[in-house]
């Protein structure tokens, strides 16, 4: 694969539309990616509060490793690493803008058996056209964590993010990734995250979105080994006039493995958002055990959620289940909490911390248990 | 003035039915009163549209508490200033801890009545005053922590409603139908929380079909609510007539078709 190859590819593909299944609740009319060229880069402000063993900040002049862990690759990403595009490669319109055009990114290898206690943290602030690339490999029985945050230096920065993540679980290993959008309502953001999961190894994923304007976020699990489990724990919010959409495949290629999405959003105003689910079990993956769940809330009348469920079936032997639900905040549960003095408002925080409350719970690491409740909580409006 | 008067108090539903059709009640602090009334008679619709119940539209008549006319206020308000309504199907709140609601609405309350400035309660003195009164309510303690009224049985959603109560310390409680789906030991426990808390502090207006949680809290007045109306009034006695004699002859005869 060359860059010219992606360019190529990219320049091929149009940019897609309301006609395309996948993009029929996105509408991308007014996006012009060439119109975000040459933005100056800034810094931003964190979203959490951390004790790291890594920790590196992304801007558009490039990547700064501030902080390394011992015993651990956690170095810039180049062009010559042997796993790159074999996860995500070029075969969509942002892949392959993201293949040709991609200046900056991190690779992670976290060597066989190494048990890394503190997080790593990688922090990206996204001006102008940002292309990110992310390449994590826990090798054969390794355990770490890794929390992807992508920013953007103030809340009226225009911009395009094209972020891409490959993710390798190899036999055994234990795997946490978090990744945290919380761009300006002014961004488009593109993303498409991809892990393969290996025999007896675990992935445990946290996706939190609470920015950007418009876009996409795949996400894609292979369950690729026996007894592989991957659990992804989606918490989303958005306001005004953002759109957010999810687009999640659960792939059971190898037999015995389990996989269990749950995503909870909530909107208000004029927000909308689109969520995506596709379990496929291929005829090889019996006993497979996959959930999928989206959950939503409706703050104002004028909102506008789809969960779209979706099931694949191949193999026999397999317990499958999934749940979508778009609801309002009841009027009985909001009297029943306003009949002991709390204000509507209040009620209603209450209400809406209730319902994020169990997708909480699912977040292991507590600073970003923290860091998510935090962004979840400062969208709600103040009593 | 009584603590709370009802005056010419009438009630419809949003589609205009009239359900309540002009209430006078007084109720004061140290008194209990109950309203007895058959199922349907609109017991519940007055309890609901005199905590605010956005669905039940005060269309003539007012509700004085505390000598304040309260009868445009919202739910949050009216509790602010000392009405509590204890629920006949109290609501399940799903990722709100009993604690961290019970917080909530002390704070909200006392927030409203320290003229909109924070006032929250301290921590230790909101944990010392919640266990003794779980334990007088005989609230098993590990419901503290478990989410509000989510999986309770009707027994425990009705004691944590007294426990409410107990928190909260209003100054005019309505029970609506707390003794429905009670057993003989809760309905011992949850009545005894509420008598001790009438006093020179709270009045409370019991409403009920039957005349069981009678037996434990004695009430001063007695009145007997049919077809939206109170057609008779009187006092504990009055009680134990209705238990023999039941509601028929306050119904309307039925004239033959």
């Amino acid at each position: 694969m060359s860059r010219t190859d992606a360019l190529a590819a990219y320049e091929k593909l149009p940019i897609p539309d309301t006609t395309e299944e996948h993009w029929r609740f996105t509408d991308l009319r007014g996006f012009d990616p060439e119109s975000f060229e040459g933005a100056a880069s800034a810094e931003i402000e964190t979203m959490l509060d951390l004790d790291v063993s890594g920790f590196a900040t992304v801007t558009a002049d490039g990547i700064e490793i501030e902080k390394a862990p011992e015993g651990v690759t956690f170095e810039p990403l180049t062009d010559d690493n042997e796993r790159l595009y074999s996860l995500v490669g070029w075969d969509e319109k942002f892949a392959a803008h993201n293949a040709a055009l991609w200046k900056h990114g991190l690779l992670v290898v976290v060597p066989k058996g190494v048990v890394l206690e503190k997080p790593l943290y990688v922090r990206i602030s996204a001006t102008g056209q940002t292309f990110w690339r992310l390449v994590v490999v826990a090798e054969e029985g390794a355990r770490a964590s890794i929390i992807e945050e992508y920013a953007s230096p103030s809340p009226d920065t225009e911009a395009y993010s094209n972020a891409v993540t490959e993710l390798f679980v190899e036999p055994a290993a234990k795997l946490e990734y978090v990744s945290l959008q919380n761009l300006s309502q002014e961004t488009w953001h593109f993303a498409n995250h991809h892990a393969r999961v290996e025999r007896d190894a675990e992935l445990d994923w946290v996706a939190g979105g609470f920015g950007s304007k418009r876009g996409k976020t795949r996400i894609q699990n292979d369950l690729n080994g026996r007894g592989a489990t991957s659990r992804v724990t989606g918490a989303y919010f958005a306001d005004g006039t953002q759109h957010l959409d999810y687009d999640t495949f659960q792939e059971h290629i190898a037999p015995d493995c389990e996989s269990d999405f749950a995503f909870k959003g909530a909107l208000r105003d004029h927000a909308t958002a689109v969520w995506r689910g596709m379990i496929r079990v291929e005829k090889d993956a019996q006993k497979t055990n996959a959930y999928q769940e989206c959950r939503n809330l409706m703050l104002s009348p004028t909102t506008h959620a789809v969960p779209i469920p979706g099931l694949e079936i191949l193999a026999n032997d397999v317990r499958c289940t999934h749940a979508a639900t778009v609801g309002r905040v009841d009027r009985e549960d909001l009297f029943y909490l306003m009949s002991r003095g709390l204000t509507r408002q209040e009620a209603e925080r209450l209400i809406v911390r209730g319902f994020f409350q169990e997708i909480l719970d699912r977040i292991e690491l507590e600073p970003v248990r923290e860091a998510v409740t935090a962004a979840l909580e400062a969208r709600i409006p103040q009593a | 003035m009584a603590l709370l008067k009802l005056e010419n108090l009438h009630v419809a539903l949003e589609d205009g039915t009239e359900i309540v059709k002009g209430v006078d009640l007084e109720v004061d602090v140290n008194e209990v009163h109950a309203i007895m009334g058959p199922n349907g008679s609109g017991k519940s619709t007055l309890a609901y549209a005199l905590m605010g119940h956005p669905a039940y539209v005060i269309t003539e008549g007012r509700i004085w508490l505390d000598s304040e006319d309260v009868t445009e206020l919202a739910a949050d308000e009216r509790a602010q200033r000392g009405l509590f309504l204890a629920f006949q199907y109290p609501h399940a709140i799903p990722g709100v801890t009993v604690t961290s609601f019970l917080r909530s609405a002390i704070n909200a309350v006392r927030k409203a009545r320290n003229g909109g400035a924070d006032d929250p309660i301290a921590i230790p003195e909101f944990r010392k005053t919640l266990l003794a009164q779980m334990d007088r309510l005989k609230v098993s303690r590990e419901l503290a922590s478990r989410y509000l009224n989510d999986g309770f049985s009707g027994g425990e959603k009705k004691r944590v409603e007294i426990l409410q109560m107990a928190m909260l310390k209003p100054r005019m409680a309505v029970l609506d139908e707390t003794d429905s789906g009670l057993d003989i030991d809760a309905l011992r426990v949850v009545a005894g929380g509420v008598k001790e808390l009438v006093g020179p502090e709270m009045g409370a207006l019991v409403i009920t079909h039957y005349q069981r949680i009678l037996d434990y809290i004695t009430p001063d007045h007695v009145h007997v609510f049919v077809d939206g109306k109170i057609v008779e009034s009187g006092g504990a006695e009055l009680a134990k007539k209705l238990e023999k004699g039941g509601y028929a002859p306050y119904e309307p005869e039925e004239v033959p078709a």
